[in-house]
């Protein structure tokens, strides 16, 4: 197969011919922001995919570092950058800051599986986000933090929305394929294989408890990137985006989508849920009657996603059915 | 700090801890008996805490006690029926991610029916004044709710370790084939103990209802509550569940005098050593869902 062929069946091409033209696109072209919110959540969903559909590690706790990022982003940006307005300090902090704090709570976790797994995540999530709603000195509390306005990238000026859907637009597919790239590396096949039959795979002589403390690493640490760049989109954080609650949200963008089955799902999910979660939220107040009805109904009838409908995956062969895990 | 606001914020702890049990033996049941984990519990809560200032003013304080639990129950029948029927002997992913959904519709409903605001509940005549307890003065509501908790608390330890449908429940937390292979109907066995962890859920709620206000949020308070507190007892141990709520309860009262605000945390970092040190809690025989860690089977 030559490149030029494996080129035009990437998916990837088309997404990316997708968003650039759409600033320019009639309709949806004039909520630039909300498309920067769309690309923000493809990229933190894409990351969440490898704990939950490629490792089959359900973690309920992503929202944490989507906000610790946001909020060491912000921190950074108050505290050091100063008139520049540069943001590229914030991002490089966020992402070490929650580089090291996914691997320490990988690593504190990395044996337990299983509902176990998402308590844990769960429990350490709502710790930073008690933290983060009540330290009020640094984080401002309940008012959160305000007044982020960006301004360049090592000298690339940012301050218009539309540059800035640019530069996210680039950081995102940068991302994602290098999420795409993990998954298709050794190291990939091997979290695909402990999701099917963990035991296996120890006896093949891989230790799984390190490899799944450094996809909690990986994956953690792509979410940290996603919360400083959504901070620097809406010059603003608050604490809400780290409740449990909220984590719920890219867990049910990642299952909508099909995560569970095709690596494109999350992205296909996480769109869907921005599109509808503001339209709906402009037409109705009640709208998240719908959407939990929704919820139930896709978990329920058809657990493999949009995606999964369609039938025809690429890797199907290295997944299987959400509930059918039951021999981990 | 004295005796006093010391004793004050105890005895406001154990009536924490008795709300806080009741909520989490009806979660701990059905954990146990259907393999769920039912996060829809916390909106059966709210559910009840709505339902019961909704109507108590019409209808009086006591026919609305009993009338609510029997609401709510029918509610938790209801999802029962429609919804997680279909989710027994899936991954428990499966059916904590639905009762997600409906805790989320349910929460929106109940904005929807009775508006985004706190409500409060008034307290009723015959509750109205104080108590003297050993030197401190006491609102003689709270005293009363704390002995109602009790006594549901009570009735339900009674119902389950004493009598016949109680030893069949326990039976089938241990092995559910083995039940149905007895000749007792495991779907109807199920749906009853639902139906019963629904009917705690409202009655927690009709309690907690004039303590901390009716909103639509109050169930995902209690929700993780009653989560944590359910593990630490183990996994249907009423006993267990009991002394872990009173834990939690006193803890989160007098937490206040020594960590105003990190108390909130203080269950989290609980659960986080419980799940490390002892994953099957306090009293429990069995861990919940199986096993705990890749290397232990």
């Amino acid at each position: 197969m030559n490149t030029q062929y494996k080129l035009l069946n990437d998916p990837f091409l088309y997404l990316f011919i997708f968003f650039s033209i759409f600033p320019f696109i009639p309709i949806l072209g004039k909520h630039i922001s909300l498309g920067t919110e769309v690309l923000i959540w493809f990229l933190y969903a894409l990351s969440f995919n490898l704990l939950l559909g490629y490792t089959g590690l359900p973690s309920f706790g992503h929202g944490a570092f989507y906000g610790v990022g946001s909020y060491v982003t912000a921190l950074i940006y108050l505290r050091f950058v100063g008139n520049s307005r540069n943001i590229f300090l914030p991002l490089l902090a966020s992402i070490l800051v929650v580089g090291i704090l996914s691997y320490f709570i990988g690593f504190v976790i990395r044996n337990k599986r299983g509902i176990y797994f998402a308590l844990l995540t769960v429990a350490f999530s709502q710790v930073l986000y008690i933290i983060a709603f009540k330290w009020t000195e640094v984080t401002g509390g309940e008012l959160g933090i305000t007044r982020l306005f960006r301004g360049q990238f090592l000298g690339i000026n940012l301050e218009s929305s539309i540059r800035y859907y640019y530069f996210v637009l680039l950081i995102a597919f940068l991302g994602s394929i290098a999420i795409r790239k993990i998954t298709l590396s050794p190291f990939g096949k091997v979290l695909q294989s402990l999701k099917q039959n963990e035991t296996r795979v120890q006896y093949l002589g891989y230790d799984s408890a390190k490899y799944c403390c450094y996809v909690m690493t990986i994956s953690g640490t792509f979410a940290g990137l996603c919360g400083g760049l959504y901070c620097m989109l809406y010059s603003s954080v608050f604490a809400d985006n780290m409740h449990w609650i909220k984590s719920g949200d890219v867990v049910i963008a990642t299952l909508l989508g099909g995560g569970m089955t095709n690596f494109y799902g999350p992205i296909v999910g996480s769109s869907i849920f921005i599109l509808a979660r503001e339209i709906l939220s402009s037409v109705w107040d009640n709208w998240v009657l719908l959407y939990g009805f929704a919820f139930v109904l896709i978990i329920l009838f058809m657990p493999t996603g949009l995606l999964g409908i369609f039938g025809k995956m690429k890797e199907k062969k290295h997944f299987e059915q959400f509930n059918n895990n039951k021999n981990r | 700090m004295n005796i006093s606001t010391i004793l004050i914020l105890l005895f406001n702890g154990v009536l924490l801890g008795f709300i806080y049990s009741v909520v989490s033996i009806g979660f701990s049941l059905v954990l146990g008996i259907g393999q769920v984990i039912n996060f829809a519990h916390g909106l059966l809560f709210a559910f009840g805490a709505h339902i019961f200032w909704y109507i108590s003013p019409t209808i009086g304080y006591w026919p609305a006690f009993v009338i609510t639990p029997l609401i709510v129950g029918g509610l938790g029948f209801l999802i029962e029926k429609l919804v997680i029927t279909r989710v027994y002997g899936q991954d428990p992913l499966f059916g904590l991610l639905v009762t997600l959904g409906i805790s989320l519709a349910g929460a929106e409903l109940i904005r929807m029916i009775w508006g985004k605001l706190t409500k409060t509940v008034s307290t009723p005549v015959f509750a109205v004044g104080q108590v003297h307890l050993v030197n401190i003065i006491y609102p003689r509501y709270r005293v009363i709710l704390a002995v109602i908790s009790l006594l549901i608390i009570l009735f339900v330890w009674w119902l389950i370790i004493r009598s016949n449908f109680g030893t069949i429940v326990k039976a089938g937390m241990t092995d559910s084939e083995m039940i149905s292979a007895l000749g007792h109907n495991l779907p109807v066995l199920r749906n009853r103990v639902f139906v019963m962890g629904s009917i705690l859920a409202g009655v927690a709620g009709i309690v907690a209802a004039p303590l901390w206000g009716v909103k639509s949020e109050m169930g995902n308070d209690i929700l993780m509550l009653a989560f944590i507190i359910a593990l630490m007892g183990g996994l249907g141990s009423i006993k267990g569940t009991v002394i872990a709520g009173l834990v939690i309860g006193i803890i989160s009262s007098l937490g206040v005098l020594f960590i105003p605000r990190m108390v909130e945390a203080v269950p989290f970092i609980l659960l986080i050593v419980v799940l490390f040190y002892k994953p099957k809690g306090l009293y429990g025989e069995l861990t919940i869902l199986g096993e705990v860690t890749a290397r232990e089977k």
